[in-house]
């Protein structure tokens, strides 16, 4: 029978999933809405990194700020634009939590749904969009908190609702921004047809591998 | 409440998660093409897998049958499975040997039909078996349900299914293949969680 | 931690267990058309109300009883559905908050539906997308729904798409007890949703 303990460690483990998974979900949730600053909020002091779809890698918690403020919210004072929407639900959360219970390690799908322009982020006719794809995060628990270390999201297709990813699967990505430019160039931009799999990061449950 | 009570408890607890984490990396293991770690996560004591109207394969050897033909074939690039694993309801039985688990499976794909690349919107519905074994939770029983297989541009309404696909070496016909806009309803393996 | 504290963690982690799990068998029993397993899993006395879509608030049990019953059931005589109408409605990433003294909990969801239903004299599918932001409430030791409101962010006819047409085919119901509280779809569907949570950082 188990000592009070390893009780104590093993309920500690099954709340520290369900707190990664509740705060990629919220972070989820203030993507939708568009409310930047709440989600630079949920990054760690010491993040890493944040890297999405061809945009490239921003590094640190200036960084993050960089790519949320600047880059997608266009400018700290910037109002959003009438008509753009971005749901991104995050679906199917595997989450891994190292024996120290300090570190944690998170793979998602997200599956988006879309009015957005496609000239650029900001300029453009609305369009309506499917968009599909895997994150892989990491994240760090600091004062009993968790936060988001590092957030890495690989895009699979972003495609007009009229077409579909086989006949366009990638639309509005033209390469990192030249105006609020990344720390380092994209690490994974491999998008539908290339037959890429973003590789998982947890080990086989029977195997171990 | 004493040690003993709550030891229980923090079981179920990680039983539950365990199920819900072996359930989603099947998702992410099928959708990246890694066969062999899907065939892997069954039991030496697989009851069946039976996954639309593909038929019914029996034991571990059918599990085989059903996905080692796939192991280690490169798919074209163009060729792709994004099978969510969503809405997951996990039952373990109160002896804590052996549970069920309903999903949800919203998907997209694109993949040879006819002579052409096609590509699909999917929905289909597990009703599973999971089961503990060496303090391990491993798949005892995968019954996927399809409700619909549609081309992108048509939609479920118009077109609910592309077509049948029987597999000419199943140890037996689907159990239950019954698509959109039949009606079935997949019935469920819990329990009412107020009225049981 | 003593043995009291600890029993209080794995109380809180079997409560949100038990209501993520309450929340998807409701969008499992919704999806067979099972109305009245749905108003058993509703609060006897303390539910407050439903609102879903733009039918309007719906006070207590008895508002329970109206939507699900009557109006989607078709109530003394129940209707059978034809079978092409389906409804699917996918629940999606609960984010759950229990009450310290794990009597009441919240719950903010996202669903995702694909839905065949009449528009007019024809059959139609639609996208649908909406939110979620529930009450539950434990009783005897056992957590019911005490408050479900379902935002609807658009619906859409598969032909078109929700930029080209957000909104078919809804009705808000004569007999509600308040009209719709947020029912804004696209493209005026921001912010219409409070959380009823605080930054998990920040806190505000």
């Amino acid at each position: 029978m188990a000592t009070l303990e390893e009780l104590q460690k093993r309920i500690q483990k099954l709340d520290d999933i369900k707190q990664v998974e509740k705060l990629q979900r919220i972070y989820g949730y203030y993507r939708d809405y568009e409310e930047w600053e709440k989600v630079v909020d949920l990054f760690s002091d010491n993040a890493e990194s944040v890297e999405e779809c061809d945009y490239g890698v921003y590094k640190g918690k200036e960084g993050v700020r960089r790519y949320y403020i600047d880059l997608l919210k266009g400018g700290k004072d910037a109002k959003p634009r009438p008509g753009y929407m971005s749901i991104g639900m995050q679906i199917q959360g595997v989450v891994t939590v190292d024996p120290d219970g300090k570190n944690a390690k998170g793979r998602w799908y997200g599956f988006f749904v879309e009015a957005r322009p496609t000239l650029n982020l900001h300029e453009g006719e609305l369009r309506q969009l499917w968009a599909h794809g895997i994150y892989e995060n990491e994240y760090v628990k600091e004062d009993g908190k968790w936060k988001i270390k590092k957030l890495h999201f690989f895009l699979n297709f972003r495609t007009p609702y009229e077409d579909g990813w086989l006949k366009t699967p990638v639309v509005g990505h033209n390469g990192p921004s030249p105006e609020v430019p990344p720390d380092a160039p994209p690490t994974t931009w491999r998008p539908y047809p290339f037959g890429y799999h973003f590789p998982v990061h947890f080990k086989h449950p029977i195997t171990g591998k | 409440m004493n040690l003993e009570e709550l030891e229980r408890q923090v079981t179920l607890l990680e039983d539950i998660q365990e199920i819900e984490n072996l359930q989603k990396m099947y998702g992410y293991y099928f959708d990246t093409a890694m066969y062999q770690e899907v065939i892997d996560l069954f039991s030496e004591n697989t009851e069946s897998v039976e996954i639309t109207d593909h038929g019914v394969f029996r034991g571990k050897e059918g599990v085989n049958r059903m996905y080692a033909g796939m192991v280690g074939m490169k798919r074209p690039g163009w060729m792709f499975f994004e099978v969510m694993q969503s809405q997951g309801v996990i039952e373990v039985a109160p002896d804590g040997k052996t549970a069920t688990g309903r999903w949800y499976t919203p998907s997209f794909e694109c993949r040879p039909f006819g002579g052409t690349k096609k590509q699909t919107w999917q929905f289909g519905v597990y009703n599973n078996e999971y089961v503990k074994e060496n303090g391990r939770w491993y798949f005892k029983k995968l019954h996927w349900n399809l409700t619909y297989w549609t081309s992108f541009e048509r939609g479920f309404l118009k077109v609910p299914k592309l077509s049948d696909t029987p597999f000419p070496h199943a140890d037996a016909p689907a159990t239950a293949y019954h698509p959109y806009p039949s009606g079935y309803h997949v019935p469920f393996p819990f329990r009412h969680p107020v009225t049981g | 931690m003593n043995l009291e504290e600890l029993e209080k963690q794995v109380q809180l982690a079997e409560d949100i267990q038990e209501i993520e799990h309450l929340q998807r068998i409701y969008g499992y029993y919704f999806d067979n058309n099972m109305w009245a397993e749905i108003v058993d899993l509703f609060s006897e006395e303390q539910t407050e109300s439903v609102e879903i879509a733009d039918h309007g608030v719906f006070y207590g049990k008895k508002g329970i009883r109206r939507i699900y019953w009557d109006m989607f059931s078709g109530g003394d005589t129940p209707r059978q559905s034809p079978a092409w109408m389906q409804f699917v409605v996918m629940q999606i990433g609960g984010v759950v908050d229990v009450s310290p003294d794990g009597t009441r909990a919240e719950g903010r969801w996202q669903t995702w539906l694909c839905e065949a239903k009449p528009y007019g004299a024809y059959p139609r599918a639609e996208w649908l997308h909406g939110y979620y932001e529930n009450k539950y409430v434990k009783e005897n030791g056992r957590w019911f729904f005490s408050k479900l409101h379902w935002n609807n962010t658009f619906c859409s006819p598969v032909e078109d798409g929700w930029l080209n047409l957000p909104l078919m085919g809804w009705m808000p119901l004569p007999d509600a007890d308040e009209p719709p509280s947020a029912f804004h779809t696209y493209p005026y569907h921001r912010n219409n949703v409070l959380y009823h949570y605080q930054h998990p950082i920040t806190g505000k």
